[in-house]
This record gives structure tokens, C-alpha cells and sequence, in this order.
């Protein structure tokens, strides 16, 4: 159980603060900040993402997530599901970005009631009650500019003529009542490789994992029944919870009443044959001397199925004593951060069949290189994106709709990305 | 209108005035701007407190957002100011009965929070009612109050037949009632001395069927009360495990793991082999999927898969690809990787194993690149068929010359003498070359050990150690004891070379050294190179005994407990929930027809969280252990576990715990630990308040002998 959480800005002061049970004093947030600060004057490579999730004290254990420059901080002193609070700590963020279109201190801040209701909503005596935003909606009005229009002019709905939550249906994470003038839902199947790749373009790692984001606009209690041509593609499947398994399991389709609004349908890992063609091959070579080192490295189009590799983007970090770069490219271009020591090559489309992007150059080690610096490993992170391309192949075969007898439009889109994906120098 | 600007700090005064304004308010606007001021300002930490008589009359207004913000305000400030709690009890009577259910609800729910005498008293009747409410939201935010009211007065809530109450609701026709019922049975059950949920197996299917269309919240609750199902019979086992195996591909990790643990647990009570192995192949694709979260998920993952493969082996285990690192990983997820992919590795996977070791060797991280190195030195000791491409790879990484590498490198190498003496004594040469970088008390007492141990291959050992020797008493103990035994062997098997070095050892040892340790040691040694040679020849050149990688195995009595909490905070700190949390119940496998014959045993003796918690406090158990076996040897020599006992200790827990168990005598840990036993034991026999319940399971009768108060459930 989540007893108090704590919102912290970038510089670890308290925003939001809120206790289920005792209160906790706030000393153990400055704890928590000598804690981060310490982790991180550890190394230089250190960084805040590097802070364990959770932290011994010697009264609390704390439990904290760090998201877009926010620290979630729930300190417990009972034994709970870390799990479960890290889902619930994470559904913050999510609900607030549903309700106030970002997330930072100011929006917070500008919205400070709305959060503490919603807060409210969510967790009774430290249990996750109600983190469906489309339950939420109904308990707790978002603020958009009709809402604020409504504020303004005093026509509040006053309590006798709110309708019961929709959350006790057996339907929770749908409300009743939606309507639209024109009935859409989106399909986005976006998959992602994880690849560590070594300097000869194996795959010493390789994993492919995919997820149907879906935005629906349908009015009514739509009920959908969404098939695939080729359904054995999809391996480990994890749902949302308005998907009926037993169908899925006896069928292989997905049977379900879908949420208002965004939500992910579905995410399943890629069955890659044993010896996958990745999409794009990068080539490195890093000659290190005892001063410095020469590099250059090639990106090659191998598996796309004629298609063009989009937004691609090398980054190259760099060892610490690194102080000097000069190189040069054939397409893109390139930085240097020389605080962070980091290459970036923002190579940008690459069209099959035109010439290879090259970068090369050469960079030196300042005074304080050291052995560690003559041997260390390089990794070079890469960032791509196909568009119209699955690396599965699942293609949608067709979305029936019961229950209401309007005629959807329904759109698929279908898009494959680098996810963690790396070559090693 | 943002809310920012109530920021400023409101002047009391003045928010009175606009709260009491007689202006014309058409729907409460006005009041609601006011409100919001206010709980702004509270929430910043500005007193507000002062205008709670203001505030409070505002609770007759029936907007729902205005009976919200007056709730905010009084939960705030009740405790310090109970009188204000008074005055509101009036409009709470009021609401807990009004139409609306949210506003029920809602008083409710905001009365639990209130810790105050009176307020409670009163909420007692219509808590009792809402439990029984026609509306289910209702119901559900009754079934949270009571956990809560639990918190405040236990014995009020065992009294008061709010626990019949609960049950009851078990059987709701509403899947969300049951689940905040379940939710606030277990939290009770795990908080109440007098208490303990146990749930049949009727109960236990009906509560499965609920599991399919509750949230995924309330899937967790239903889940976790499932681990006080006692199955009689595997049947039972095994069908409650597949109707929840599902839950394993929820999108909520937090479903998964907990469904995990559950199938875990139900795993000791199934009798048939292939049962078994098929729960364990549905068990590795959700554990995979674990892995492809945000750092905190995996990380969470990582530490209970560590747990679970040690039980089952066969889980994961051709997926050791999804554990190789990236670069970019946070440092603990890479640590976590790291110590699966070392338990992971077989003949079959080991060059890809090695492979990524070298790899990571080269990275920034300091403490990673110590790991990885020192992994590399254990999977030779591990896996005989690799050790030669092992030794190799570790030459090579002492050839970098990076500091902390080298002695990385020296500190297993010695491990690898050990285990295959006489194969690769080749290599002490280039050991030798790197004699003047060493600084690491660990890496000096290795390399140390080495030159004693060959003092008779290696030309030049009298002169190497007489170098160490210079500075012998500003070593640390460990690098001492060392010492000394290294000086006896080089004396022992070259008399001439050592002839003048053992004096000045024996000396220094029994004469100006504090720590007894050492003192004894040195004392022994004398005595014995003074009265019988051929015995001090015997005694420390004896054979040593083999070392295997076997001492990483985690302690099997803390492994079977920790399985029970998988999904907890034991689980990533591997540590006994009884060590580090207060008032925690231990939980251990209830003996039934079903258990299985090897967990009976681990279960029983996991009952004595006082006994226990002594015995098996963390890694210093592990390290007491072991030094009483060496205590026995008498050959004086630390090389046993040196490096042996990291990866069954959390992540980073501090090295210089190995070294405390130094300033113990050895004596004083064999009596302890013997006389923890005997008592141990005794403990058990004498007062088992759980030996008894397989006669009250399924049945209702308490076993007030022992104490426990049984909830059994049977409809």
C-alpha cells in the first residue's frame, strides 16, 4: 500500500504532497535529495536516471520514479508491491498529461486543485481505486476551454443532476453517453527493435516488440471485433483490459468495447526468425592510439523492402577525456557536445539506393587520458524510423463493429522503429 | 483561470469576507473560486486552518466540487484541531445518508480519514449500513474504510463484526466490491496479531471469477489474497494455477508479477512432474516481457527472476540474450542483468556469455567493469570447458593495465588456482609484472596468496614477499593474515629463502598487532614450526578443499521465503521481510496433504522469525558460515571464499561488510551459531501456533490454543 507521495521539481523541492496514512515529515525528501546527489557525484558518467528506484532509509524505503525532470516519491514503511507502486506512481504523470496536455511544475501548479481531485480519485487509504481516465473524466471535469467557458458563465451541473460514475459498471474503463458527429478509430501497430549489434553487423541480441495504439472515436457501447491476416506473427501478448482473452486465446481475434479516446490495445513481442536482416546496417571502425583515435562509420540500407529509412541519427558517446573532434560527412550533419562528450550525427532519410552516408574524422584525448581511456569500448546508439513497413509483416485484416449501426471510419497505420538499439565499435 | 495565482499569499481576512459575501452567487461560483483559493493555500503549507467555521458551513451546499474541497480542508486540518471535526459531524450524519451515493460515498470515505474519537464513534452505525448499501460504489469505498478504520482501533473493528461484514462482501455480486473486500481482509490479516486470512477453495474459485472483470487493480488484490489458499489436493493446485495463468499476459506488470508469484507458490502443492514444467514454460514469456519496461519494471523484474530461476531453473533458461546489457541501461539494471546472465550461463551459451563479459570489461562504469571482470573469473570456476578462454580473456584484460581491472583480474585468477591447481601457473609471471599497481587490500592478499602458494615456482617469491612485508603493519588484517600464512608456506617449502623473513613475521604477528585473529594464527604457526615440522607441513600445505561456484546459491530456507514474497520489497533487497521491516508476519508453505515433500521441510523451519532473523542476518550469515569451516582447516588460508559470496548479497551493498567478520574469533562464531541451532529448534516444537491449522482449513473453528484466530471461509 502507498502511504504518501511526494511530487518533486527538478531542484527536489516539494510541489505536490500528499499522505493515505501518517503523515511523513518532509525531512525525508531532503534525504532523498542527499541520496540523489550523492549517487551521482559518484562517477561522471552518473546521471539521474542511473539513481536506484528505490532507496534505504533507515525508517522509510523509498520508492521513486523520475519522469520529464519530476521526481514521483512514495516512501513506504510497510512491505508492498514495488511493482504496483511504480505502475500507480507512473499513472500520475499519464493522467495528468491526459488532463492538462503536458506535464511540468508550472502545469501542476496552474492546476493545483484539479490534481489534488484527481489525486483524491485515485487512491483511497493508499489502495489505486480509479486510474481510468475515462472513469476520472466523470468524477473529476477536466479543465479544457469548455469547462472554463461553463466556470465562467456559472452553469455548473450541480449535484442532483450528476449521473452515477460509470466506474461500478462492469464496463469501468468506459463512460456511457459518448457521442460524435462523425464516428473514427485510429489504428497505430508501431513495433520497435531492441538490437545490440557488433561491429560486423551481427545481431548479438535482437528482440522486436509491438503495439496497437489505438484512438477511438466511436459513439455509443461499440462493440469490436478487430482481425489479423496473419495473427501467429505476434508472440507474448499483453492487452488492455477491455479485451476479451478467451477470444484471443480460442481465435485469435480482439473482441472488445473499446475506451474513449487513446489508449494501447495491445503490445506482443515479434517472433524474428533466428537470423533476422535488420533494416539498417552501421558499420563502425575506431582505431584508438594513445592519444586519440580515427573513426569512420557507414550507414547502409539492407532489409526495407524498398522503402526509405526515415529521422535516422547516430549518436556516439564519447570517453571523458575526449577534447577535440574533427570530422566530416557526406549527408547530414553532425555536433559535437563537448561538455557531454558526445557525438551526434543527424543523418536524416536515407532513399535506397543512393550513396552511402559516411561520417568520418578523428578525436584526440586531452591531457588526463589514461589507460582507461585507450581501452575503452565504444557504442554507437542509433535512431530510425520506416514508415508503411511492420518488421513482422501483421497486417489488419478487418475491424467488424456490433452493437451500434453507424458506419466507422477506420484508419491503420503501421510504422517500425529503432527501439534500444545499438552497435558496438 | 489557472490556479496559479492563488498562490499568493491570500490575506485570511479577506477570503472570509469573499466566502461570506452576500453578492449574488448563482450556482456557487463565487464560493467555489473562494474554496479553491483556500485549499491552494493550504496545500503550499499556509496556515488556513483559522477559517474553518467559514469553510465548514459551506458543506450544506449540495455541489458536489464544493462538498470536495470542504472535505480536502477538513482531512487537513482535523487532526490538529479536532473541534473542527465536531462541528462538521452534524452535515456528516446528513450526507451519509443523502441520495446521492457519491456524496455517501464520499462521506464515508472522508470520515475514515478523520483520526478523531468522536468522529469515529459516529461513523461506526453508517459504515455498517454502507457496507450493506444497494449501491456498489458504495459498498466499495465501505470496504477500504474498515482497513482504515483497522488502522485507527483494531480492537474496535474485531468487535464490531466488521470482519463478517467483510466476508460477507466476498461473495458481492459486484467484481470491484469483492476485490476492495479482499483488499482490506488481506491488509488486515497482515497487520493483525489475532487474525489470519485463510480462504478455501470454493471461495478461492469464486474469487477467480471475479478476477476476470475487475481492474486491473482489483486483479492484483484478488491475486495476492490467493497466496492463503492452502490447496489439499493437486488438483486443486493446478486448476486454480490455470484459471489464473491469463493474468500472465496482463498489460499491467504489476498483475504479472504477482500472478507469477502465485503460480510459484501453487507450484509446491502440484504432485505431477509435467504440471509443473508446463507452469514453468507459461512462466517465461511474461518474465521476458518484464524486460522490455521502463528501467524501475525492469529492474523490479530482474531482481525476482534472480529469485525465481534459482528454484526453477528450467525458466529462462534459453533466453539468456534478453539479459545482455546495453549500454545505455542504468547502472542497477545492468548489476541485476549481470548476476542472471552469470546463473544463466551453460556449456551451451557460455562463449556467448564470455563474449559480452570482455565486452562490458571495456565500459566507463567503474563498478560494472569490477563485476563484469570478476563474472568472467567465475564462469571459469563455473564451467571447467571454458576456463582455459576464461584465463585468456582475463590475460588479456590485465595486458589494459587499467587499474582496477588488473586487480579485479588477480583477485578471481586466484579462484581459478584453486579450482584447477597445476593448469595455469603459466600465466604468474604476467601476474608478477603488476605487483607495484596493487592497492585494493582484496587483490594484495590474492596475489599474496598466490606467490605463498607457488613460493617454490616463482624464483624470486622470498624477495616479492619481503617487498610486501615492508609495510606490513599499516596492511589491513586481511592483507596481513596473508601475509603471514604466505611467509610460513615460502618458509616451509624453501626453508633457506625464508629462514630470515618467518621471525620477523611471528614477531610483528603475536607482538604488534591488536586484532586476535591474527595474534592466534601467528601463535599456532610458532608452535607448530617449533615443535614438529612435518606437522606444520601437513597442516598448511595440506590439500585444500575444493571450491565450486555452489557457495552462490542462496541460503534455500531464505530462497523458500523469499518466493513467498515475490513482488516485494524482500524480493529486491533478498532479504528476509522479518529482518528489515517491523511488524512484519513471516509467511511460510502451511503443510498440507498436497506440499511437496523438500518444501515441507524449507517451510517449517522458516517459522521462527526471532531464531531465524539472528541466524540468517543477511550476507554476515553467509560469511560466519564459511569462516567456521575455515576456522576448522587450520591451514590459516582465506583464499576459500574470497570472491565467492558477492552475488548472493544485494546489489550494492558495501565490500566492506566481507571484511567485519575478521574482528570475530572464530570460536565465539561456532558457539553462537550452534547455540542458535539447538535453540531453533527447541522453538519449533515448543509453541507452533500454525501446527494445527490443517484441521481448521476449510473448516471454521478457531485454534485458539495457538493463539490464531483462523478466518476460514466456506460458503
Amino acid at each position: 500500500m502507498i502511504e504518501s507521495l511526494f511530487v518533486l521539481s527538478p531542484t527536489g523541492k516539494v510541489i505536490i504532497e500528499k499522505h493515505w496514512h501518517e503523515l511523513i515529515p518532509r525531512r525525508v525528501v531532503d534525504f532523498f535529495n542527499d541520496q540523489v546527489s550523492k549517487a551521482m557525484a559518484e562517477g561522471e558518467d552518473v546521471t539521474r536516471e542511473d539513481v536506484l528506484p528505490i532507496i534505504a532509509s533507515p525508517k522509510y524505503q523509498l520508492i521513486n520514479v523520475y519522469r520529464d525532470g519530476l521526481t514521483y516519491l512514495s516512501p513506504v514503511t510497510k512491505e508492498v508491491d514495488p511493482m504496483m507502486v511504480f505502475e500507480f506512481l507512473h499513472r500520475i504523470p499519464d493522467i495528468m498529461q491526459e488532463y492538462f496536455g503536458q506535464v511540468s511544475e508550472t502545469v501542476i501548479k496552474e492546476n493545483f486543485v484539479t490534481v489534488y481531485q484527481l489525486l483524491e480519485e485515485m487512491m483511497d487509504d493508499g489502495f489505486p481505486l480509479t486510474t481510468e481516465p475515462n472513469s476520472l473524466k466523470e468524477i473529476v471535469p477536466a479543465p479544457n476551454i469548455l469547462n472554463k467557458v461553463i466556470t465562467t458563465m456559472g452553469a455548473t451541473t450541480s449535484v442532483s443532476t450528476r449521473k452515477m460514475p460509470n466506474g461500478m459498471s462492469n464496463l469501468p474503463w468506459r463512460k456511457a453517453g459518448v457521442k460524435y458527429n462523425s464516428n473514427e478509430i485510429f489504428f497505430d501497430i508501431v513495433e520497435e527493435i531492441d538490437a545490440i549489434v557488433d561491429s560486423t553487423g551481427k545481431a548479438v541480441s535482437c528482440e522486436a516488440h509491438g503495439t496497437i495504439q489505438t484512438n477511438s472515436r466511436l459513439s455509443g457501447m461499440p462493440d469490436l471485433t478487430l482481425s489479423f491476416v496473419n495473427p501467429r506473427l505476434v508472440d507474448d501478448c499483453s492487452f488492455h483490459q477491455s479485451v476479451r482473452f478467451n477470444k484471443w486465446e480460442s481465435d485469435k481475434v480482439l473482441s472488445f468495447v473499446p475506451p474513449d479516446g487513446h489508449f494501447r490495445l495491445m503490445s506482443y513481442r515479434v517472433n524474428l526468425p533466428s537470423q533476422q536482416n535488420l533494416p539498417i546496417q552501421v558499420k563502425p571502425s575506431i582505431n584508438i592510439g594513445a592519444n586519440g583515435a580515427k573513426f569512420d562509420i557507414t550507414v547502409s540500407l539492407r532489409n526495407t523492402d524498398g522503402k526509405a529509412v526515415e529521422n535516422v541519427v547516430l549518436t556516439l558517446p564519447l570517453h571523458k577525456s575526449t577534447s577535440t573532434l574533427t570530422a566530416q560527412c557526406n549527408v547530414g550533419q553532425y555536433m559535437f557536445d563537448p561538455v557531454g562528450k558526445v557525438l551526434r550525427w543527424d543523418v536524416g532519410k536515407i532513399v535506397p539506393r543512393e550513396r552511402a552516408p559516411v561520417l568520418s574524422g578523428s578525436f584526440g584525448f586531452g591531457s588526463a587520458s589514461s589507460e582507461a581511456a585507450a581501452n575503452a569500448g565504444y557504442n554507437i546508439g542509433v535512431e530510425f524510423l520506416i514508415n508503411s513497413h511492420s518488421l513482422s509483416g501483421l497486417k489488419v485484416d478487418v475491424l467488424k463493429l456490433f452493437n451500434e449501426s453507424y458506419k466507422p471510419y477506420k484508419g491503420v497505420r503501421t510504422m517500425t522503429k529503432a527501439g534500444r538499439y545499438q552497435v558496438r565499435a | 483561470m489557472s490556479d496559479a495565482k492563488f498562490f499568493q499569499r491570500g490575506k485570511i481576512q479577506e477570503l472570509r469576507l469573499e466566502l461570506n459575501s452576500d453578492k449574488k452567487d448563482r450556482n456557487y461560483t463565487r464560493k467555489k473560486q473562494t474554496l479553491k483559493k483556500i485549499v491552494a493555500n493550504m496545500t503550499m503549507g499556509n496556515d488556513m486552518s483559522s477559517l474553518h467555521p467559514d469553510v465548514i458551513a459551506c458543506m450544506s451546499i449540495p455541489v458536489l466540487e464544493v462538498k470536495k474541497m470542504v472535505y480536502l480542508f477538513l482531512i487537513n486540518y482535523a487532526k490538529a484541531k479536532p473541534e473542527m471535526a465536531y462541528e462538521a459531524i452534524q452535515t456528516f450524519r446528513r450526507d451519509v445518508e443523502d441520495p446521492n451515493p457519491l456524496i455517501r460515498a464520499l462521506a464515508i470515505r472522508t470520515m475514515g480519514y478523520i483520526h478523531v474519537d468522536k468522529v469515529t464513534s459516529c461513523l461506526i452505525q453508517p459504515l455498517r449500513h454502507c457496507m450493506r448499501d444497494q449501491d456498489p460504489y458504495v459498498r466499495k469505498t465501505a470496504a477500504v474504510c474498515v482497513a482504515k478504520l483497522f488502522m485507527q482501533d483494531r480492537h474496535l473493528v474485531e468487535n464490531a463484526g466488521f470482519i463478517d461484514l467483510l466476508r460477507e462482501m466476498l461473495v458481492d455480486s459486484n467484481p470491484s466490491v469483492v476485490a476492495n473486500a479482499v483488499a482490506a481482509l488481506t491488509e488486515i490479516s497482515e497487520r493483525s496479531d489475532h487474525i489470519q486470512l485463510q480462504l478455501n477453495m470454493s471461495i478461492a474459485s469464486k474469487l477467480v471469477t471475479a478476477l476476470n472483470e475487475c481492474s486491473e487493480w482489483g486483479q492484483t488484490y484478488i491475486l495476492e489474497s490467493l497466496m492463503f489458499v492452502v490447496p489439499q489436493e493437486p488438483g486443486d493446485a493446478e486448476m486454480l494455477a490455470e484459471r489464473i495463468a491469463p493474468r500472465l499476459q496482463h498489460a499491467n506488470s504489476a498483475v504479472v508479477l504477482t500472478a507469477v508469484k502465485v503460480i510459484v507458490y501453487l507450484m509446491n502443492y502440484m504432485s505431477r512432474e509435467e504440471d509443473i514444467h508446463s507452469m514453468c514454460k507459461k512462466l517465461s514469456p511474461p518474465l521476458v516481457t518484464l524486460l522490455s519496461s521502463g528501467p524501475e519494471v525492469q529492474y523490479v523484474g530482474l531482481r525476482n527472476i534472480l529469485l525465481v530461476i534459482q528454484k526453477h531453473p528450467e525458466i529462462l533458461k534459453n533466453d539468456i540474450k534478453i539479459f545482455f546489457c546495453k549500454y545505455n541501461d542504468p547502472i542497477y539494471v545492468k548489476m541485476a542483468k549481470l548476476e542472471i546472465m552469470f546463473r544463466l550461463a551453460s556449456e551451451h551459451n557460455v562463449e556467448q556469455v564470455l563474449s559480452e563479459l570482455k565486452e562490458y570489461a571495456t565500459e566507463v562504469d567503474v563498478d560494472f567493469v569490477r563485476k563484469a571482470v570478476r563474472s568472467i573469473g567465475r564462469l571459469a570456476v563455473k564451467i571447467e570447458s571454458t576456463a582455459q578462454r576464461c584465463v585468456e580473456a582475463l590475460l588479456e584484460l590485465i595486458q589494459t593495465k587499467v587499474n582496477y581491472v588488473v586487480q579485479e583480474s588477480i583477485v578471481v585468477i586466484k579462484d581459478i588456482f584453486r579450482k584447477y591447481p597445476n593448469q595455469y601457473e603459466s600465466i604468474i609471471g604476467v601476474l608478477c609484472e603488476n605487483l607495484d599497481n596493487l592497492d585494493e587490500p582484496e587483490a594484495k592478499a590474492a596475489m599474496i596468496w598466490i606467490i605463498g602458494q607457488y613460493a617454490d615456482r616463482i624464483e624470486n617469491s622470498d624477495e616479492l614477499l619481503d617487498d610486501f612485508l615492508y609495510t606490513f603493519l599499516e596492511e589491513t588484517v586481511e592483507v596481513q593474515l596473508a601475509l603471514l600464512t604466505a611467509t610460513v608456506k615460502l618458509f616451509i617449502k624453501r626453508p633457506t629463502a625464508g629462514q630470515d623473513l618467518v621471525p620477523k613475521v611471528l614477531k610483528w604477528a603475536t607482538e604488534e598487532v591488536d586484532n586476535p585473529d591474527l595474534r592466534d594464527r601467528g601463535y599456532i604457526y610458532w608452535r607448530l614450526l617449533s615443535t614438529d615440522v612435518a606437522a606444520a607441513k601437513a597442516v598448511v600445505l595440506s590439500e585444500k578443499p575444493h571450491i565450486s561456484t555452489e557457495t552462490d546459491n542462496m541460503d534455500p530456507v531464505l530462497l523458500e521465503e523469499l518466493l513467498l514474497h515475490i513482488a516485494s520489497l524482500s524480493a529486491i533487497y533478498h532479504k528476509a521481510p522479518t529482518t528489515f521491516i517491523p511488524h512484519c508476519k513471516p509467511r511460510f508453505l502451511i503443510p498440507s496433504p498436497a506440499l511437496r515433500r523438500q518444501n515441507y521441510n524449507a517451510g517449517r523451519t522458516l517459522q521462527h522469525q526471532d531464531s531465524y532473523s539472528s541466524l540468517h542476518n543477511s550476507a554476515q550469515y553467509q560469511q560466519s558460515q564459511s569462516n567456521n569451516m575455515r576456522s576448522q582447516r587450520f591451514d590459516g588460508d582465506d583464499s576459500g571464499n574470497g570472491g565467492l559470496d558477492e552475488f548472493v548479497s544485494s546489489p550494492k551493498q558495501p565490500q566492506h561488510q566481507r571484511l567485519s567478520y575478521h574482528e570475530q574469533s572464530f570460536e565465539q562464531v561456532a558457539e553462537a551459531s550452534i547455540g542458535n541451532q539447538e535453540y531453533y529448534e527447541q522453538k519449533i516444537n515448543a509453541e507452533n501456533p500454525y501446527r494445527t491449522d490443517t484441521a481448521a482449513v476449510g473448516g471454521s473453528q478457531a485454534n485458539k490454543g495457538g493463539g490464531v484466530d483462523l478466518m476460514s471461509f466456506d460458503l
